[in-house]
């Protein structure tokens, strides 16, 4: 019985994922950090937006700068979620598949309904599919009214 | 032990916490659910609260936290200390190892474990006869912990769920 062993889940698999994974959210210590990562620049007007869709779940001292590890565990899944949808949308990546490993389970009701909203869009937008691992499968995650149906 | 009504401060944090009921543990035989909104301190309420009181009142305890990975591969260096061979061993053969290897223990705080393992009731199977109280961070509604832990809650067990509600700033903590 598995936790968090994604490498053998993929290797069954053997697909492609994007995978936002509750223990490994992030590779920097704050917004600005990662969004530099990501896309090799620092991007200001990207960096409000995130500030602004935090404000949504109730994240409201959002600083560019600000430690990580001062955030609680599902304000970080959050800002984690928030942060590839960004980049999906700035980017206007498509087509891509979305790996949410213990996510969805991190948040209070009212986040996990915004979150949901807010995957449903994308997925209209940009034909991204979502899929969560349980029990060690890969399930697809449907979103329809912005709940998680199986 | 207890912890008494009043004022919490978590400078680090930015949060206050207002306990409007004394959190009185019987010590035997009872579960407390902490739920509540991202951000509003269930975690912060456990490490800086309710561990320091244990702490204080010489209880030894076991916790889960929610960075399970880490805390994993503390515990498989800890077993490995100790003797075992656990090179092979799976996450679930070490947690048992782990509690196996605890039984002084009579607190168990489990932090949002429930989004490892949906059904964790083989947590109480290898702890309850040692284990007095289990305090549980969850975001699961009251029907899905109740189907969760459905084999030890036959058991005469006292549930209790505590909701955080409020803002960031000013949070109340009550027992329901």
């Amino acid at each position: 019985m598995t936790i968090y062993d994604l490498d053998s889940i993929l290797k069954k698999y053997e697909d492609d994922y994007l995978i936002i994974d509750y223990n490994h959210l992030f590779i920097s210590s704050s917004i600005r950090e990662e969004i530099w990562l990501l896309q090799r620049d620092d991007d200001s007007i990207l960096l409000e937006k995130i500030r602004d869709q935090a404000q949504e779940f109730n994240i409201p001292e959002v600083d560019y700068d600000k430690d990580f590890d001062t955030y609680s565990g599902g304000q970080k899944a959050i800002l984690g979620c928030i942060l590839v949808i960004s980049m999906i949308k700035n980017k206007n990546i498509k087509g891509i598949k979305l790996l949410l490993n213990n996510i969805l389970e991190s948040l209070s009701d009212d986040n996990r309904s915004i979150l949901s909203n807010e995957l449903q869009k994308i997925y209209d937008s940009n034909d991204v599919e979502f899929f969560t691992y349980k029990n060690g499968y890969i399930e697809k995650l449907f979103l329809e009214n912005g709940n998680k149906t199986g | 032990m207890e912890i008494k009504p009043g004022r919490y401060t978590l400078e680090d944090r930015n949060l206050n916490f207002e306990v409007i009921n004394e959190f009185q543990f019987r010590n035997r035989n009872e579960c407390f659910y902490l739920r509540g909104g991202n951000g509003f301190g269930k975690t912060s309420f456990l490490e800086k609260i309710i561990i320091p009181a244990l702490k204080t009142n010489n209880i030894d305890y076991l916790y889960i936290g929610q960075d399970i990975r880490t805390q994993l591969y503390t515990l498989r260096a800890l077993l490995s200390i100790l003797g075992h061979k656990v090179f092979n061993a799976d996450e679930f053969d070490i947690l048992k190892l782990w509690i196996k290897h605890s039984q002084s223990a009579k607190f168990f705080i489990l932090d949002e474990f429930d989004k490892y393992y949906s059904d964790y009731g083989f947590i109480f199977d290898w702890s309850n006869k040692f284990i007095e109280t289990y305090i549980i961070v969850t975001h699961l509604g009251y029907n899905q912990m109740e189907a969760s832990i459905a084999n030890y809650q036959s058991s005469n067990v006292r549930f209790e769920q505590i909701n955080f509600d409020g803002r960031v700033k000013n949070i109340r903590i009550k027992k329901e």
